[in-house]
């Protein structure tokens, strides 16, 4: 009879609350970061290949989805960037009180919305 | 291993309603995890509609009116029903704590109660905690101490003893350890918060003489590290502790003395 005992529900009923967004996103990002490492570095050395298949991925950026998806990379270096800091910080032993946690995760959500921008509006005025 | 979905066994069903028989205008849905062990069923919720003008402000007042006015097969653990004991630990409105302490006010709509999460159900809302307990065990919770002289008291400065606030106040209701994703995928082996918190207390308790031995036991990949201050355990604590920051103590207590 023991064996049949039920699992009790977990992740499908607990409630998300602003740490936990947080620290999920954290691992998602960083797996989005290191493929897209790879992409950029393979990316780079088409060059070795000839300028034209460079400029294929140019135009490809240059595309309205493209552009989506180098926002979302750069939304995603910059959350990870904001949230490794966050991670540091805690490391050190500081910010565990529960209202901190959510102040410094507020910062992060909404500091790397900002960063993004900054960043995305930077590398188009150097280009 | 992270395991999103719930065992075939374990999928919840919709179960019984129970009707209002009060005839009350002020009514809330309590919608209960049911699971009977000697039906061979899968697990169900039912529904109960609670009369909310005759019931006192907390979860476990919601529950006793359901046991002693509705439906008398609901099985619960509780005991003190002043948040000292720690026996009627549950998840109330998605989150873990003490059904004693915490009021039904403060939970939006429908209330919903589970058992602790990502635990072997025994019945209804009671979770199987040997596991845990074994943990807890394996941590020697316990004063250590090889002084010869054992007539004499063990004096502790205020400094030192005021190390232990924060950590002796816990009363392993389990509420942080099963919130905690890292203890849902890897409960046999990481030994959550609440074990970890305990663990803290000893360690830092000036008149243990196995500091060292303490830290080098729990000094393990999985074992310790396998938090990574995702909070629930803060957040869920009944009890206002900080698992989570102990945690990280002894994280930096291991990172700077040489074992």
């Amino acid at each position: 009879m023991k064996n049949k005992s039920p699992l009790s529900p977990h992740i499908q009923i607990y409630k998300w609350h602003i740490s936990s967004l947080v620290s999920i996103s954290h691992r998602i990002t960083g797996i989005i970061n290191i493929i897209v490492i790879t992409l950029i570095c393979l990316w780079a050395s088409l060059l070795l290949l000839g300028e034209s298949r460079y400029e294929t991925i140019n135009l490809l950026l240059d595309s309205p989805i493209g552009k989506f998806i180098i926002l979302g990379i750069i939304w995603s270096f910059s959350f990870q960037i904001l949230s490794e800091i966050r991670h540091l910080i805690m490391d050190l032993g500081y910010g565990f009180e529960l209202k901190t946690t959510k102040i410094t995760g507020l910062i992060v959500i909404f500091g790397s919305i900002i960063l993004t921008v900054i960043f995305y509006l930077t590398g188009k005025s150097i280009l | 291993m992270v395991q999103i979905n719930l065992p075939e066994n374990s999928k919840v069903k919709k179960g019984k309603y129970f009707k209002d028989k009060t005839g009350s205008k002020n009514l809330r849905k309590v919608n209960i995890y049911r699971w009977d062990p000697t039906s061979g069923e899968n697990p169900r919720i039912d529904t109960y509609e609670v009369d909310m003008d005759n019931c006192p402000s907390k979860v476990l007042d919601i529950l006793n009116k359901i046991k002693n006015e509705i439906d008398p097969t609901i099985a619960y653990r509780r005991s003190c029903a002043h948040g000292v004991c720690g026996s009627c630990a549950m998840n109330m409105g998605g989150k873990n704590g003490l059904a004693c302490t915490k009021p039904h006010s403060e939970i939006d709509g429908d209330i919903d109660i589970y058992p602790l999460p990502h635990l072997k159900v025994k019945k209804d809302l009671i979770g199987d905690l040997d596991g845990l307990y074994k943990q807890y065990q394996s941590i020697e919770p316990w004063l250590k101490s090889n002084s010869k002289s054992k007539t004499t008291e063990i004096i502790q400065s205020k400094e030192d003893r005021k190390k232990l606030d924060g950590a002796y106040e816990c009363i392993m209701c389990a509420c942080c350890s099963t919130s905690c994703p890292s203890y849902w995928w890897n409960g046999d082996k990481y030994l959550g918060p609440a074990v970890l918190l305990q663990a803290y207390r000893w360690i830092v308790d000036s008149r243990d003489e196995e500091r060292e031995a303490r830290l080098k036991k729990v000094a393990d990949e999985l074992k310790l590290y396998r938090c990574h201050t995702i909070l629930n355990c803060t957040s869920a604590c009944p009890k206002g502790l900080n698992p989570a920051k102990a945690i990280a103590e002894i994280k930096k207590m291991l990172a700077t003395t040489s074992l």
